[in-house]
């Protein structure tokens, strides 16, 4: 630290300059900031969703001018999917920030427990993990519409066709990224394979490897399972569909997670990867919402998306399910507490007692999008179920009814981890003066 | 003028070996530790602490442990983000058997694990030199990446597989975890790099330091006049990697709260690989050059067009940025390719003849 040239202190005292005033500029209106990833390694997935996040909230905008008339200040924070980043996007926003969206399992863990202290709700839908149910442990942090071991549960029932005493015997090889976001399931997975007494394979799949993997599938073609579950994400979908499609395995018994049901992944292998599933809480289809959408944003050309096409893909639409729900339960806010511009302590109210009737999606053009969600103090995730989708060589079409993951065989699991996490973050606080209801 | 050095005369030893023997020199560091000391913690707000000054230090520390093993004693290495997870893991380890333990104390004795590590993966530099080193030490960096993954003892097997930071304070100062005051941890930071710097300046004055640079020219002429290749070497690892540890345990417990094992990944060491090389191999002050212009100067970039008024989409700003510092490295490598530590000393040296060329 012997010299610090000027050139350094001119960097730093700008970056003071910069850092004071835009504490001071931020616009009027609910400010819902979202940490994006259109950068990056993961941009192909990401930017789908933050597309379809991004359009419902400017149709809001346009069309109701915003929720009960507060206009919504939607931000954009690029993150490239990096932890650095997203503890600065997190610092940047958090000034008048509502909520918190970080987008990846790692930036969750960084930030939830400061989202305590800060107290600004978190809303990680369909990620960040799954004890994060247990409301009274996780107050602050909220993961619609379902947690990955209801998504492992799901698929297993699925495979077992309702009755899971026909497991008995099989042998099922989960092959996952080899990350925190890929284990996920395993503890759950584990615990079925005792219960119903069926053998479970993890193969990993390093994050490098993702794209070759040949190794992996070797051993699987060894192994001869009789279903593959998939817990991808990025490159590492196509990498297995294709690997798949070479080794010939059976699509019909290989089974992705939500993450690794996006079209574009399936796009190059068309046809031959016909008969492939992926367990998802939005069904495809068109929508009404959908029409508004192309009315008040697309074709005013507001959209970030490259062609129309693009709006029927699946993460598209479950990137308008994503605002769909943090506008919803605004608007709960917003009836509770009888004031439009309401706070971040409100909105965690309204995330928490947020109900999204089958009638209420009718009234928003989503009819049978999604299963109706209902969260409460105890549940800050919902379990509303899933369905099964299918590739049909073109694309995913609804393959199943309503898939219901077993509660009363889960949630004894969520609690027991939500109580080791909180006691590796002692102290981690309690509910507190959070009223319920 | 402003740095005349005439008129200041040595008259015994210890005033000629000082640390700073020019006035000048000596009024800068002064005025850059009130800087950072005082006039910052004035006015700065917490997102400046957490996407600023804080990693700014914290990567100047890591590049400053790379520095001595590849700038002065000159071995190649791709590890550094390898070892920074061993000290990171090692203080999440000490702090979770022994919860009693200070802080402090932990973070001194994880630079011991990772120092061990360094040494045991060092052991290949007795035999091997230049870009082969490099690429044993690349196998280090994979190696100690898939053991953060595998063996769940290291985080405690918990389900996130990611190692989680509790509260822990110094005689009832909150120093870590959610509650801690982002002032507070920017001064605990604070603190440790300016020892540890302080440290290193001394180190590379001496005895040690001076054996390393032999090594660096030319080990076999340093070899015959009596340097003992195998411990110069070693010792080189040894204090690298103890200092990389620290700066990998200050960054999980002082910045982030939380890391997961890819952290620690291949794309951090090249970071800390540019910053040595950018900020000048072989200097101190390099480090915290080039931790500024790598980290510091995107997130100051990225607030620009926001400051200024005009409404840039997130993730094309984030573009821009790329190309910007990217380009700015260039620049600079091409300017001046010893690094801007080289870029400073000939400036003071103009300064010092100033007015007058010659």
């Amino acid at each position: 630290m012997k010299h610090l040239s000027n050139f350094g202190k001119a960097v730093a005292a700008g970056a003071f300059a910069v850092a004071m005033s835009t504490a001071a500029m931020a616009a009027d209106g609910l400010n819902f900031p979202n940490l994006t990833y259109r950068t990056g390694p993961f941009a192909s997935t990401g930017t789908p969703i933050m597309n379809g996040q991004r359009d419902y909230m400017l149709m809001l905008n346009e069309r109701d001018g915003g929720i009960g008339g507060m206009p919504i200040d939607y931000i954009e924070c690029e993150t490239g999917y990096n932890t650095n980043k997203g503890v600065e996007c997190y610092e940047k926003t958090k000034g008048k920030a509502l909520v918190t969206q970080p987008w990846s399992t790692g930036i969750t863990l960084q930030v939830m427990p400061r989202t305590n202290v800060d107290r600004i709700p978190i809303l990680a839908p369909g990620y960040g993990f799954s004890p994060m149910s247990d409301g009274d442990t996780f107050a602050w942090a909220f993961n619609p519409p379902v947690s990955y071991w209801d998504g492992a549960y799901m698929i297993l029932d699925y495979i077992a066709g309702g009755d899971m005493s026909s497991l008995k015997g099989k042998k099922i090889v989960l092959l996952h990224l080899d990350h925190p976001f890929g284990k996920e399931p395993i503890p759950l997975l584990e615990k079925l394979a005792e219960i119903y007494d069926f053998r479970l394979v993890p193969v990993p799949v390093g994050l490098k490897e993702m794209q070759n993997q040949s190794a992996q599938w070797l051993q699987i073609r060894r192994e001869r399972p009789d279903n593959v579950v998939m817990w991808g994400w990025g490159a590492m979908n196509a990498g297995a569909i294709t690997e798949a499609v070479k080794t010939r395995y059976p699509m019909e018994n290989f089974i992705g997670v939500w993450w690794s049901g996006s079209d574009a992944d399936l796009q190059n292998v068309g046809a031959k990867a016909k008969g492939y599933k992926s367990v998802s809480f939005n069904a495809p289809g068109n929508f009404p919402v959908l029409e508004d959408i192309r009315k008040y944003v697309v074709s005013k050309g507001n959209s970030k998306i490259k062609s129309e096409a693009e709006m029927d893909t699946i993460f598209y639409q479950r990137g308008i399910i994503f605002s769909m729900i943090l506008a919803e339960a605004a608007k709960t806010a917003q009836d509770r507490f009888g004031e439009n511009n309401i706070n971040a302590e409100q909105l965690r109210w309204g995330l928490e007692n947020l109900d999204i009737t089958a009638s209420r999606l009718e009234e928003l053009g989503m009819k049978d999008m999604i299963p109706p969600l209902k969260m409460t103090c105890d549940n800050h995730t919902g379990h509303t179920g899933a369905w099964m989708l299918e590739w049909n060589g073109e694309e995913f079409v609804q393959a199943s009814d309503l898939l219901t993951p077993n509660r009363e065989l889960i949630k004894p699991l969520e609690l027991e981890k939500a109580a080791d996490y909180a006691k590796n973050n002692a102290p981690w606080p309690d509910r507190g003066d959070l009223a319920c209801n | 003028m402003f740095y005349r050095t005439s008129g200041q005369f040595k008259t015994t030893y210890e005033s000629d070996q000082a640390l700073f023997p020019i006035k000048q020199d000596m009024v800068l560091l002064v005025v850059i530790l009130a800087v950072m000391y005082v006039i910052f913690p004035m006015f700065a707000s917490e997102f400046t602490y957490k996407a600023l000054l804080v990693p700014v230090l914290i990567y100047s520390l890591a590049s400053l442990g790379l520095n001595i093993l590849t700038g002065y004693a000159g071995q190649l290495s791709l590890g550094t983000a390898g070892f920074m997870g061993v000290g990171a893991y090692a203080c999440y380890k000490i702090t979770t058997i022994f919860p009693e333990v200070n802080i402090i104390i932990a973070l001194f004795l994880s630079g011991f694990f990772s120092a061990a590590v360094g040494v045991a993966f060092g052991l290949p530099s007795l035999r091997i030199k230049g870009f082969y080193l490099a690429i044993a030490t690349l196998a280090s960096q994979f190696f100690l990446v898939w053991l953060f993954e595998k063996w769940a003892w290291l985080y405690n097997y918990n389900s996130s597989g990611a190692i989680e930071v509790r509260t822990m304070d110094i005689f009832g100062l909150v120093v870590t975890g959610p509650n801690a005051s982002p002032m507070v941890q920017y001064y605990f930071v604070l603190g440790i790099v300016s020892v540890v710097t302080l440290a290193v300046i001394n180190l590379t004055r001496g005895r040690y330091g001076r054996t390393w640079k032999a090594v660096r020219d030319m080990d076999i002429a340093a070899e015959l006049v009596g340097i003992n290749l195998m411990r110069a070497k070693l010792s080189a690892f040894a204090v690298s990697s103890y200092i990389v540890g620290i700066a990998g345990a200050l960054m999980v417990f002082f910045w982030k709260g939380a890391a997961e094992p890819n952290l620690f990944d291949i794309p951090m060491s090249f970071q800390i690989v540019f910053i040595a090389i950018i900020g000048g191999l072989g200097s101190v002050m390099g480090n915290f050059l080039g931790a500024i212009l790598i980290l510091a100067l995107p997130v100051v970039l990225s607030l620009l067009p926001e400051l200024l008024g005009l409404s840039i989409g997130s993730a094309t700003m984030e573009h821009v940025n790329v190309m910007v510092v990217g380009s700015l490295i260039i620049m600079f490598l091409i300017v001046e390719p010893h690094g801007l530590a080289r870029f400073w000393a000939l400036i003071r040296e103009k300064l010092i003849i100033w007015p007058f060329p010659h």
